[in-house]
């Protein structure tokens, strides 16, 4: 139970006190922050609209002439909401956090390459080692940094099917019975592991292409 | 309930605003009448402050420099003052984080320390003390113009930074509004600030650029607005970027080819300086002018285009626009996504300026606020905010610089990403390496490198003490909270007690708490001085500097002076000494002024002949 600083009634932890509106400094899971149930599958506009919401009726600057305390209640409800929404709102970020509240890890066992992408993993690396060998300013330099920009691209298009892989098996969570999770559960475990660390090492990859494509502009 | 103002304290200028009748005005100072209050601040060697167009005045005739200090002629018993320009640039850092032509522009005490102090006689003053005179200066101002009607005092304040500004630059900035004995209620980033300036929030949804290019500082925000949030989507910046470095580029040009003596003179550089600076003002409507540098025994006469110009600034607004790129990466937007651009800061007067700003993001950017007043604007539509009395508008702005840890191999731990929606927080757990360890220390970090060694020390702390068990056994859960001003708070936790740890975050940077408490009692006991009296000791301490100034001149330059001259002189000054001693602040302020007129011409022979002197090993034709 926690106690509302402005009306003082007791409640449920909650962002906002239910009688009179004032936040309450309440540890709350990401979902519970934003007042939505425990589903996998967000609509992010939907998401938006109630962040938005929220941060006018909690937001410090709604409080700034109030006593210190509600000030500072105002201030973490505020962090809270604002760490849920960023949680909340990436793909990844979400699939991390389910982990994270099914008592998963990602690191363990997934610190490999994973094999689908071991080739292309090997691919970049050798393309942007080449790239960084050429001699700048030369007609080699120039086209292998075509040829990066052309793989930026493909590694995009491997990494949007790779957040609509994750959709789905958001969706397939969502279907899941609650009552039997069992079996269910711990292959979409393993699948969604398989998947986050997917992204993770594309993201890798991107930024890596990214900075050599700076690197080589600078220059 | 009392207003809150705003306040854009500018590197340049600095503004004080607020609400009337439903609109945000900029508040003049009733003596001047105007807007702009100039950040200059004069320091007497006893102590003597004063801010504005008045410390401007003072500059020329009263600083010289030699042996790389800079002395004050004009104070008696030859001590030194100085008068300090762009403080802002200092705000925060510490001695090793100044820019090279930072650090040589003014004598510092201790440039070893957490926070850099301006060495000025035998006093020192932190940039925060310095910055805390603006401050007072506009509250003064605005409560004299205030005066007539209501008697409304100014206590309630928001201030305005540049986006980039860093956690210490931040609390620097705070720290000098509690010295001024203000309440800062927020910290607003200015191109945030602009932005509410320009009514945006009609535009029901879009996406907003604000190019805020200022006379020292750039900043590029992009901001999303959807029925009146205002949510800041990325900023980037450069702290050490803005249209003094084109002035700069104009004066290396102009003094190119003098000997270096000339070169280095502050004397000659202010000159050439300001007559840069007019030229580039002049070449935003003209396409071409002629430059002027009055040199004692020499004329410095150039003529400069504006394509020449353009060539000069050309490098420099480039290096805005990769910043720009880069803020639209953060945000994942293209240039053509952007629905308006906004300009702050008067470097965006220049045509070029808008011509590129322009062409990079397809559309003709907006202007019609005064560049110059955008952000005091936009700070009072905060601070109305802030008091409720903007209906449904908010501002969600975000951290400019990623928060971490270092952790083993001194590597850093990212914990909050830069542009990260503000207030937020992070919870870490830490635990023990060894076995009955009783601390655990945390180190800090802000920035985007690897390497806690490349990332800038924002605080270390130490966590305990730790009741004595096995390594890896305690579990402390460390929350790093920003808040809505963009600065760090930390707390600690046992998890298995739930017990607060207390945590004294000693900040590498800037000042400690202790610090600012000392520096505030001294700041109250000026503050509970009658208004009317410290008027009083201030013309009395200005009649005692320049009689004592004159003096000094007189027995050392008495030759520079005719009989006529200094008869008149004797006849003010006695009138003055009488008047000194009465309470009279008119009398004492008017023959101030009059002394101050008739040895002007004197004090420029006394500055011609210093700078005749370093010249003169060097040939005339040296010079042209």
């Amino acid at each position: 139970m926690i106690e509302c600083l402005s009306c003082g009634r007791r409640q449920e932890p909650r962002l906002i006190c239910a009688d009179c509106g004032t936040p309450l400094p309440a540890s709350l899971d990401c979902f519970a922050a934003l007042g939505l149930p425990r589903r996998l599958s967000i609509d992010l506009a939907a998401l938006e609209r109630i962040y938005h919401e929220l941060s006018r009726k909690i937001h410090p600057d709604r409080f700034a002439s109030r006593e210190i305390g509600i000030r500072d209640a105002s201030l973490r409800a505020t962090a809270l909401l604002t760490r849920s929404y960023r949680t909340l709102r990436d793909p990844a970020a979400r699939g991390l956090y389910w982990l994270d509240l099914t008592g998963e890890k990602l690191a363990e066992n997934n610190k490999r390459v994973p094999v689908e992408l071991a080739e292309l993993v090997f691919d970049v690396q050798e393309q942007l080692a080449g790239m960084h060998d050429a001699a700048a300013d030369s007609d080699s330099a120039r086209g292998l940094a075509a040829q990066v920009v052309k793989r930026r691209g493909e590694l995009q298009a491997t990494m949007d099917e790779t957040v609509a892989e994750l959709e789905r098996n958001f969706i397939r969570w969502d279907q899941s019975s609650p009552e039997s999770p069992g079996k269910d559960h711990k292959m979409l475990t393993m699948e969604l592991k398989a998947i986050l660390s997917k992204v993770a090492y594309l993201r890798t990859l991107i930024r890596d292409v990214d900075r050599a494509l700076e690197n080589s502009k600078a220059a | 309930m009392e207003r809150i103002f705003g306040i854009d304290l500018g590197t340049t200028n600095s503004l004080i605003a607020a609400i009337e009748n439903g609109a945000p005005r900029v508040i003049a100072a009733p003596e001047t009448g105007k807007t702009l209050l100039p950040s200059v601040v004069a320091i007497a060697p006893d102590g003597a402050v004063t801010v504005g167009e008045r410390a401007i005045e003072m500059e020329p005739h009263l600083t010289v420099e030699h042996g790389g200090q800079v002395s004050a002629v004009g104070y008696p018993g030859g001590e030194y003052g100085a008068v300090i320009r762009s403080v802002k640039r200092y705000m925060g850092l510490g001695g090793d984080e100044l820019a090279p032509e930072d650090r040589a522009r003014y004598t510092f005490a201790d440039l070893a320390g957490p926070v850099v102090r301006f060495q000025i006689g035998k006093r020192v003053f932190t940039p925060s003390q310095i910055s805390a005179e603006i401050l007072r200066a506009l509250k003064d101002g605005a409560e004299r113009a205030l005066a007539d009607n209501e008697r409304e005092k100014v206590e309630r304040v928001v201030i305005t930074v540049p986006a980039y500004f860093n956690d210490g630059q931040r609390q620097a900035t705070k720290d000098a509004g509690r010295l001024a004995g203000l309440e800062v209620v927020r910290l607003v980033n200015e191109p945030t600030a602009a932005s509410l300036a320009y009514g945006l929030n009609k535009l029901a949804t879009g996406n907003v650029a604000v190019y805020d290019f200022g006379g020292g500082t750039f900043d590029i925000s992009i901001l999303s607005i959807k029925e009146g949030i205002f949510e800041v989507l990325a900023t980037n910046g450069d702290t050490h970027l803005g249209g003094d470095d084109i002035d700069r580029a104009i004066v290396d040009w102009l003094l190119a080819g003098l000997p270096e003596t000339v070169n280095q003179s502050r004397h000659v550089w202010n000159s050439a300086r300001m007559a840069a600076e007019d030229a580039k003002k002049r070449l935003s409507d003209l396409s071409e002018t002629e430059i002027v540098v009055e040199l004692p025994g020499h004329t410095i006469r150039k003529h400069l285009t504006r394509d020449n110009l353009e060539q000069m600034a050309e490098p420099l607004i480039a290096r805005t626009l990769k910043r720009c790129e880069l803020a639209l990466a953060d945000a994942k937007l293209k240039a053509g996504d952007v629905d308006a651009v906004v300009l702050v800061g008067g470097s965006t007067r220049m045509p070029i300026v808008r011509r590129r700003v322009a062409k990079m993001f397809h559309r003709e950017p907006l202007c019609s606020i005064d560049p110059d007043q955008v952000v005091a604007l936009g700070a009072a539509i905060q601070a109305s905010v802030l008091m409720g009395g903007q209906g449904d508008m908010l501002l969600l702005d975000v951290v400019p610089l990623s928060l971490g840890i270092e952790t083993m191999g001194g590597v850093m731990e990212r914990l909050i990403h830069r542009n990260t929606t503000i207030p937020t927080s992070v919870a870490e757990g830490f635990t023990t390496a060894v076995d009955n360890q009783t601390h655990v220390d945390i180190h800090v970090l802000q920035g985007e490198r690897e390497l806690a060694k490349d990332c800038r020390s924002l605080a270390r702390f130490k966590l305990g003490p730790i009741q004595s068990q096995p390594a890896g056994v305690p579990r402390i859960e460390v929350t790093f909270l920003i808040d809505a001003n963009g600065i760090l708070n930390v707390n600690a936790r046992d998890e298995r007690t739930g017990r607060e740890h207390s945590v004294d975050v000693k900040p590498s940077y800037g000042l400690t708490d202790e610090e600012i408490e000392r520096m505030l009692e001294e700041a109250i006991d000026l503050g509970e001085q009658d208004l009317e009296e410290r008027l009083l000791i201030s013309s009395r301490n200005d009649a005692e500097q320049i009689l004592g100034a004159l003096r000094k001149q007189l027995g050392e330059f008495g030759a520079l002076v005719d009989r006529i001259e200094r008869a008149r002189m004797d006849e003010v000054a006695e009138r003055l000494e009488e008047a000194r001693m009465g309470a009279d602040r008119e009398l004492i302020a008017k023959l101030v002024e009059d002394l101050n007129e008739i040895t002007t011409p004197f004090a420029e022979r006394i500055m011609d002949a210093a700078i005749k002197l370093a010249l003169e090993k060097k040939s005339v034709d040296e010079l042209s």
